[in-house]
């Protein structure tokens, strides 16, 4: 077959009574990696959003313990400011995907690099967040219930922890972020893991040719 | 209802350049559903994108890059119940001669080795069977004209070798 004597051919095989409907497309579930990528990134806002919402809104509600209130705020913030730190950076992310400014290798190249560096900046966010997350959880939940006792054992009675009570924390602290780590990747694996392996398959086929 | 300005000079902009994205569907995707997806995502791309159409260049030299680039990275095929595949090549080729010319057929013959090829390749095929200059093909591509020329050679060797193994396969 000698493809040059098909370009007549080629150039008659017109696209007939296509037509291309823009409502159509923007309805229609998206198939692609990069509206998956987006849609992933939408929920994952989303999600965080009407979780902080549901917090603020159990948190003023029947406060019993001043001290673990406090607490729960102090945790709060301080997961709010984190999470906008990061978020900031997915936004850019979310922003710069489906720029198509440069040449084809270069944005696939792009594309990619930014993936990967991206899903390692939401490992090392969830790995920071879910501990911070879990103790904003508990100290919410503590500020709920009367524990008089328990604030004045805090605030008065508080001795060092023996050594095995401190080997003890920090096993359970230890194992708490191993199974933390393993489920983040599982995660990430799952939602994004598979988007990457295909972009690296195409940048391999991109390497042959440059 | 009624459509914005923005919108409509879009529309009217693809609509006159409808054949770039119907052959990428053709050379990418071998199954009616998946061409039909392919078409509606590269639209959709087109519209998320084009924000970034700057019009000093062309709105085709800039349509083949986001369509090329959604169609190599970004799409990916739907997984489909058997019933659903396309009919294995015996059949499929029966029904297009009874109805085709022999240009047309030399056509989906042509097409068929094409879907052999890896990604890849099928855009460097798309934008040589453009008319597009080896200069062209390498700036869309981001590689070198030099290398265009010798991988679109390797190619057309690459594509009579699958071909000859089809003709071989069917006889």
């Amino acid at each position: 077959m000698n493809i040059d004597e098909l370009k007549d051919a080629w150039n008659k095989d017109d696209s007939g009574d296509l037509h291309l409907h823009l409502d159509t497309a923007r309805m229609n579930k998206t198939t692609s990696i990069l509206g998956r990528l987006r849609r992933n990134m939408k929920m994952e806002v989303v999600s965080l959003l009407i979780s902080y919402v549901m917090v603020f809104a159990v948190l003023f509600w029947n406060v019993r313990s001043a001290l673990f209130f406090n607490i729960t705020v102090v945790l709060l913030f301080s997961s709010m400011v984190i999470s906008a730190f990061y978020f900031f950076r997915f936004y850019v992310f979310y922003k710069s995907i489906g720029q198509y400014d440069l040449n084809i290798v270069n944005s696939i190249r792009k594309i990619t690099y930014e993936l990967e560096l991206n899903t390692e900046i939401y490992k090392t966010y969830s790995f920071s967040a879910i501990p911070l997350s879990v103790l904003t959880a508990l100290a919410l939940i503590a500020s709920k219930i009367k524990f008089d006792h328990l604030n004045n054992a805090i605030l008065t009675n508080s001795s060092p922890l023996s050594f095995n009570m401190m080997l003890y924390a920090f096993g359970t602290i230890l194992l708490s972020f191993i199974i933390t780590y393993v489920c983040i990747n599982i995660h990430v694996r799952l939602s994004y893991g598979k988007h990457l392996a295909g972009l690296k398959q195409v940048m391999n086929e991109l390497g042959e040719l440059s | 209802m009624t459509v914005n300005p923005k919108e409509a000079e879009f529309l009217k902009q693809i609509e006159s350049n409808k054949g770039i994205l119907f052959k990428i569907c053709r050379i990418y995707q071998d199954n009616a559903e998946d061409r039909d997806d392919l078409l509606q995502e590269m639209t959709l791309q087109l519209w998320l994108a084009y924000d970034s159409f700057r019009s000093e260049s062309k709105f085709s030299t800039w349509m083949y890059r986001v369509a090329l680039n959604t169609a190599i990275a970004f799409f990916k095929k739907q997984r489909r119940r058997p019933d659903d595949q396309s009919l294995p090549y015996e059949f499929d080729r029966a029904e297009e001669l009874s109805r085709v010319n022999e240009e047309e057929e030399k056509l989906a013959m042509f097409y068929k080795a094409v879907h052999q090829l890896d990604k890849i390749e099928k855009a460097l095929i798309y934008l040589y069977m453009e008319n597009q200059s080896y200069e062209e093909i390498a700036t869309h591509l981001g590689i070198t004209a030099v290398n265009a020329r010798v991988r679109m050679s390797r190619l057309k060797d690459k594509l009579k070798e699958i071909t000859k193994k089809m003709n071989y396969e069917y006889r």
